[in-house]
Formats: structure tokens, sequence, C-alpha cells
């Protein structure tokens, strides 16, 4: 038997294995050392001078040097303290409550907290059987169509993966040599884009066809509004912004409004002031930093670099004429950066002059619920994007930002703390072991030159690109139904690799769309996990066929947006593009 | 000493080590967080930083491999596996740890034994840096994390065994799963209603179990 043919022989049994449904770390490990043996054996040598032995180790040394790697446990640790610090049926209340007035605003408010919660962690399972209880009971009372309430938590569960920091992104850049900031940057629009799209065809869909997501009755629409700031605003103003300006200024009246725990004092007013100005802090905080990113800091870099440079050789000998360095942002991006400040200051004006007690404490309680995870994700997002510091040292601060969060919310104790700890173990060590396999795997099946014939037969084909992208994703797709991610990623995504050179495809465009891919495999009945994590929590009459058949549309949307960035690369590429360059 | 006490004792060794490395990401995540603020607050970054980080990720996963194997957490394509009846189960486990775990596993602790004590003979220092620190207890890790793995593996054959024998598996030691925080969200929940919240912490982790099932077997097939 010739070697590659061997290397063909050997791809066919890991998936003949793998559907045995033994460990595939140690499948990958076994199988490898044994056709490598193969491979390196010559009649001479004693047994325990193969080669394979040093192969085997320098394999497993890599993997444990990976500086990629290294920011997984951390990310891992992130995800798990903080789906235990949050309180997510807090979360989906507030939102409900701040969207109350949308159309479906159920199914919103679950697809808005199932964003958030992909950010914070990327398991499947526990989200769609939190989300079971928490939202689906409450959907179908208030008369949701079954279809529709079943869709969004399992389309929303999956989302969970996509969403940076991701670890099947990490995984990803670790196999594909790709650089994980420029991964994140470039799954961040899609990964955003395909919530979107979700949000979009839900409030459609309701607003076409009001019957299948009925309004919530009154009493349940009702904000709790707090007893002394009915009382406050009724003594100042309808308009709570104005009633607490004008109560800092001249406080007596106020003084005398009675509260569960006692007067009204100063240091209240305060605070209820302070929760009034989030939504300006936050969009102005947007737009200072864009400003800052796009304006301030190139120049301050450039100032930097030229006071820092010295000279060398012959001081003033052929100094070239300083080359005219970008001059800032091209026109162009003042005019619709002034735009967007007009706009958003108008939209701010018109909403705190409507600012009344029920808004006030949509606000408070968003700001309790989701502004600790919100703020940490934030943070950490922008340190990676911005390329302040790198994948592992944002990881590492956000672990430990996790912690002092769920701290300050009093959600973590010594024994969710350890839970958190052990769990994060476990899930490093399989995939990092998985990766040691699958290392040691694809060493041997380059070797034997199985990469070499696969590379051989898809050229020998004749494809376009275009052709060839459909090809591996349609494979990809295929590979989802009865495998887990990490398996596709880290065995049959490196086979694809080398060849997306020879089709002039960029290898992050590829990951994204495999990314994205994943999601639609995910969603495809009758194999996807979250349909049956949903039949499990769901009430007996709704049967797993309706769950499929409101999980069908979701699996078009995520087609939908594949051909939308395969035609529009610019939504993947051009955030990585535009912070780190070429 | 009955098989179950063996059984359940190298599981704990296996457990003990693992949840015992799994601290060092902790002191990883401290390392980092603290070379973050040397480095970018006080400008005063660390040499040998990068090597310790790799040196406890590397550690604490390669010890964490018989902790995970004990769990049965190891990712495993139990799409079809998780329908076959206890009895199958064992028996194309047996034969697959026979044939690729312990050869796999033998290869990876001689190898690595060759590899560790060659660098020990040459008293090897990191070269990421000028004056690394010493990496050869680090390729250590490899043999030991290897033995560890392998005696848990010897721990799992018996298991198939016994249930080949018997048609059921042997029980595991408890430990926490993903599938838990199910109950740690809605145990003091106040917006859900009570009875919900009680059928779904009970039943989390048949649901976990089915759901891997993906209906296969049966009971959720309506």
């Amino acid at each position: 038997m010739s070697d590659p043919a061997l290397g063909l022989l050997m791809l066919c049994l890991i998936v003949v294995v793998i559907m045995m449904g033994f460990p595939t770390a140690f499948t990958l490990m076994g199988l490898g050392m044994f056709f490598g043996y193969i491979a390196f054996y010559q009649p001479h040598q004693l047994f325990t001078e193969n080669q394979v032995f040093d192969l085997m180790v320098q394999r497993t040394y890599g993997a444990m040097t990976n500086d990629v790697l290294v920011s997984i446990p951390l990310f891992v640790l992130m995800g798990y303290v903080m789906e235990r610090g949050a309180l997510v049926d807090k979360m989906f209340y507030s939102i409900q409550l701040a969207f109350r007035n949308v159309p479906a605003s159920l199914a919103v408010a679950t697809l808005i907290v199932c964003t958030f919660w992909g950010i914070a962690s990327g398991l499947v399972g526990a989200v769609v059987v939190l989300m079971g209880v928490i939202a689906f009971n409450p959907m179908l009372r208030a008369g949701y169509d079954v279809k529709l309430a079943s869709g969004v938590i399992t389309a929303g569960g999956t989302l969970g993966i996509l969403i940076p920091p991701s670890v099947m992104i990490i995984v990803y850049a670790a196999v594909a040599g790709q650089s994980v900031v420029k991964l994140y940057a470039a799954a961040m629009f899609p990964g955003f884009f395909l919530s979107f799209l979700y949000l979009a065809y839900i409030i459609g869909w309701a607003l076409l066809n009001p019957k299948i997501a009925p309004p919530l009755p009154e009493e349940q629409r009702r904000v709790p509004v707090a007893d002394w700031l009915r009382k406050f605003s009724a003594q100042y103003s309808r308009n709570v912004f104005v009633g607490l300006a004008t109560a800092l200024v001249s406080p007596s009246r106020a003084f005398a409004i009675e509260t569960d725990n006692g007067r009204v004092n100063y240091l209240w007013l305060v605070k209820n002031f302070a929760y009034s100005l989030v939504p300006f802090v936050i969009v102005a905080g947007t737009l200072w930093l864009t400003w800052w990113y796009v304006v301030i800091h190139p120049q301050a870099a450039s100032e930097a670099v030229s006071e820092g440079v010295q000279q060398l050789g012959t001081p003033g000998l052929a100094t070239p004429e300083p080359v005219p360095v970008d001059q800032g942002p091209p026109q162009a991006f003042y005019w619709s950066f002034g735009a967007i400040v007009l706009i958003c200051l108008l939209w701010q004006i018109r909403y705190y002059s409507r600012l009344d007690a029920d808004r006030l404490e949509v606000i408070k309680l968003l700001s309790t619920s989701i502004m600790p995870l919100g703020t940490l994700t934030v943070v950490v997002l922008a340190v990676i994007l911005f390329g302040i510091t790198t994948a592992t040292e944002s990881a590492g601060v956000g672990a430990l930002g996790a912690f002092l969060l769920a701290l300050q919310a009093k959600t973590l104790d010594w024994k969710r703390t350890k839970e958190a700890v052990f769990l994060t173990a476990k899930t490093t060590a399989m995939v990092c072991w998985l990766f040691v396999g699958s290392a040691l795997f694809s060493g041997v099946f380059a070797i034997l030159g199985g990469q070499a014939l696969v590379e051989e037969w898809v050229l020998s084909l004749n494809m376009t690109p275009v052709q060839f992208m459909i090809l591996s994703q349609a494979i990809i797709f295929l590979l989802g139904w009865p495998l887990e991610w990490t398996e596709i990623i880290v065995i049959f995504v490196p086979i694809f690799l080398p060849l997306l050179k020879h089709f002039n495809i960029d290898p992050v465009l590829w990951g994204v769309l495999v990314f994205v891919n994943l999601q639609a495999a995910f969603l495809s009945p009758p194999v996807a996990m979250s349909a049956f994590y949903l039949k499990g929590v769901a009430p007996k009459h709704v049967t797993l066929n309706q769950i499929f058949s409101g999980m069908m549309p979701y699996m078009l949307i995520v087609i939908l947006c594949m051909v939308a960035m395969y035609f529009w690369p610019g939504l993947t590429l051009w955030l990585p593009n535009y912070l780190y360059g070429n | 000493m009955t098989v179950q006490q063996t059984l359940h004792t190298i599981d704990a060794i296996s457990t003990w080590v693992g949840k015992a490395s799994s601290w060092l990401m902790m002191v990883l995540m401290t390392v980092v967080c603290v070379e973050v603020f040397k480095r970018y607050i006080i400008s005063a970054p660390t040499a040998w930083i990068f090597d310790a980080e790799n040196m406890l990720y590397g550690t604490s996963f390669m010890l964490g491999g018989a902790y995970t194997l004990a769990q049965n957490a190891h990712v495993r394509g139990d799409f079809l596996y998780s329908s076959m009846k206890p009895r199958t189960q064992a028996g194309l486990d047996l034969v697959l740890y026979v044939v690729f775990f312990i050869p796999g596993i033998a290869a990876l602790i001689y190898s690595g034994w060759i590899f560790a004590v060659e660098s020990w003979s040459i008293n090897e220092h990191s070269t990421v840096t000028a004056n690394g620190p010493p990496v050869w207890q680090f390729k250590f890790m490899i043999p030991l994390a290897g033995v560890l793995v392998m005696i848990q593996g010897i721990a799992e054959i018996i298991r198939c065994v016994v249930c080949l024998q018997t048609g059921e598996w042997p029980s595991r030691l408890k430990d926490v799963a993903e599938i838990d925080v199910v109950e740690e969200q809605l145990a003091h929940s106040e917006l859900v209603d009570e009875e919900s919240r009680k059928i779904a912490i009970q039943r989390a982790k048949e649901i976990d179990e089915a759901a891997r099932q993906r209906g296969m077997g049966g009971e959720l097939n309506t």
C-alpha cells in the first residue's frame, strides 16, 4: 500500500472511530501513533528508535507552549464566572420592560439576553434550558406562536459559540496560524449582524401578523415605580430629569417624602440623578471613544514615534523628505461623524424631555442587571480590538474583572468559585488534549502524503473559488450534524486550510464563514441539540416537530447571512483591516 | 478492596491531581494581571513572564487530562454511541482502549520520559529570553501526565469489563457539570414561578443526557 493511500485510510478510519464514540483525543493519538510508526519504519532500526516518538513528544510540547492556546483557560474561566455571577432572570425582566412597547417584546428580550449571554459563555445547552424556563412559558402564556417562541430560543442559544470572545475562535486561530485579535475583529460584525437579522425577522413577522405575538396584558407591562418616586414627580415635575435637577438645587420638598428606609436624603437624590445620566454617558462615551481612536490616537502615536527615534550613521546625510504620513481620517469622516453626533444629540434631547418616572425605573433596572456584564465585555473586547494588550492579557484581566463584578453583585461564594475553576480545568483539558492528539495526527497525515493527495485531487477538479467555497462549507455543514465544533475545527478544518491559498481565499473570511456555518448546522433538524434541550423543559403539548419547524426560518437566515458575507466581504474584513491594516 | 472501591480510589487520585492543578489557572490569571499592571501602568515588564505563563497553562491542562477522563468529559462523538445499550458501549470502548489508548499513551510516557531526561541532563533553560528559567521540570509533566492518564485509562478498562458482566456502567464520583448552572441561576429566582423552576432543576441532568442522544434514546420522540 502506498503512503498517500495509507493517509486516506487513516482519514477514513478516524471518521469511523469518532462515530463509534471513543474519546476523540485518544483516538487521534492512537491512530497517529500507528500510522506514524509505519511511515517512519526503517528495517534496520530498533523498535524504540522510530522517529514517531520524537514527533509525538514534540507535538505535545508544542501544544503545551502554544502562546495562542494560553488564553483558552482564561476566557473559559471568565465565561464560567460570568454565567454564575450574572442574574439572567433579572436581565430578561428588565429588558422585557424596556422593550414593552415593541411588537413581540418577549421574543425580542429573549434574543437580546441570548446575545449578551453569548458574549459571556459559549455553552449551548445551559442557555437553552435556562431561557426555556425563564422565557418560553411566559411567551406561551402570553399567546405567542409556539414556532416563534421555540425558534427564538434555539437560535439565540447557539449564538454563544459565534460571538466573541469565544473559545472556538481561539482554537481556529491556533489551528490556522491566524491572529486571535484579527479573527475576533472579523467575527464581531457577522455575529451582531446575524443577531440583528434575527431581530428584524421577529419584529417584521410580528408587524405583518400581530396574531402570532399578542401584546402583553396591561398589568404585565406596568413598570413597578417606587412609591417615593411617584410622590416626588407629583411634587416637582412629570419629567423626573428636570425634577431631580431642581431637587438638587432646592431639596427641601424632597426631604419631606417618606421612603421604605427613611426619608429621602441628599445622597439618595444624587444617586438617582446619576442613574438618569446613564444613557447620556453611554452615548457620549461611545462617540468620544470613536473620536479618540480615529483622530487623537493616530496623531499621538505618530508623535510618540518621531520623538524617540535617533538617527543612526552620519546625521544629515541623505535625509529623505518626510513622507506625508496619514494626515488623519478623510474629510468624509468628519461630515458623517458630525451628522451622527447631531442625530444622537437630537435623540438625547427628545429622550430626556420625555423622561418620566417609568423610564427612570427601567434605566435603574437595566443598569443594575445588564451594566456589570455589559461593561466588562465592552472593556475586554475594546482592549483586544484596539490592540492595547494581547488576547492573553485581556483574557486574564477579563477573568479578574468577572470575579470582581460577581463579588460586587454578591453572587459569588466559595462553592461557585470552586465550581468555575474545576469546570475551567475540565474544558481546557478537553480542548487542549484534543489539540495534542490532532497535532500528532495531522503531522502524520502530512508525512504520509495524504494532505498532498487531497490537494491534488481537489485541484484536479478545476473548481472556481466560489465552487470550492460552497463545497468546503457544505462539507463542514454536514460534519456539524453529528460532531461537536471542537472536533470539526481541530481535525477537519486543517485539511482545507492549505487549499485556501490555491483559491486565493482569505483564511480569516473562510474561518468566520465556518463559524457562521456551524450555527446553521446546529440549527438543522433533526439533529440540532438545542431543540432537544428546549423540548426537555417545554410543556408536554409542545412537540419536537413544532420546535424544528420554528428553527427552520432561522437556519435560512443564517444561510442568508453567509451569502451576504460572501458577496460583501467588507462586513467581515473591514474591521480587522481597519484596526490592524493588511 | 472491591472493584468499585478500586475504581473510586483511582478516580479520586485523578480528580485530586486535576483539581489541585486547576488552581494553577487562578495563579495564571493573577500572574497575567500583575504583569499587565507592571507592563502598562508602571512600565516595568518582567522577562520570564512568557515562560511562566506557558508553564502554568501547560502543566495545568496536562495534569487535568486524567481528571477529565475520570469525569468522562473528553469530547466524544456521542451521536450514535449514546443511543447504544451499555453492553455494546462497553464492548466498543474496551476494544478501542486496548487498540488505541494503551499504545498511544504508552508512547507518550516513553517519549516524554526520554525528552525530559535529556533536557534534565543538560539542565536546559528556556531560550525565549537570554537568561530563561529552567524548562526540564516542565518537560517532566509530559510523562507524569501520561502515567496519570494511563492509570485512569486502566480504571476505565476495568469499568468496561464490569459493564460487560453486569450490563450497567459502574458509578463515577460526583462532580460539578456545566448544566449545574441551571440550578444556580434558578434556585433563588423571584421572577420564575415555583413549579417550572423545580422541574427544571430536578430534570437538568436528564435533559442534558437526552439532548446529547438527540432523541435516539426514545422517550422524547413525540
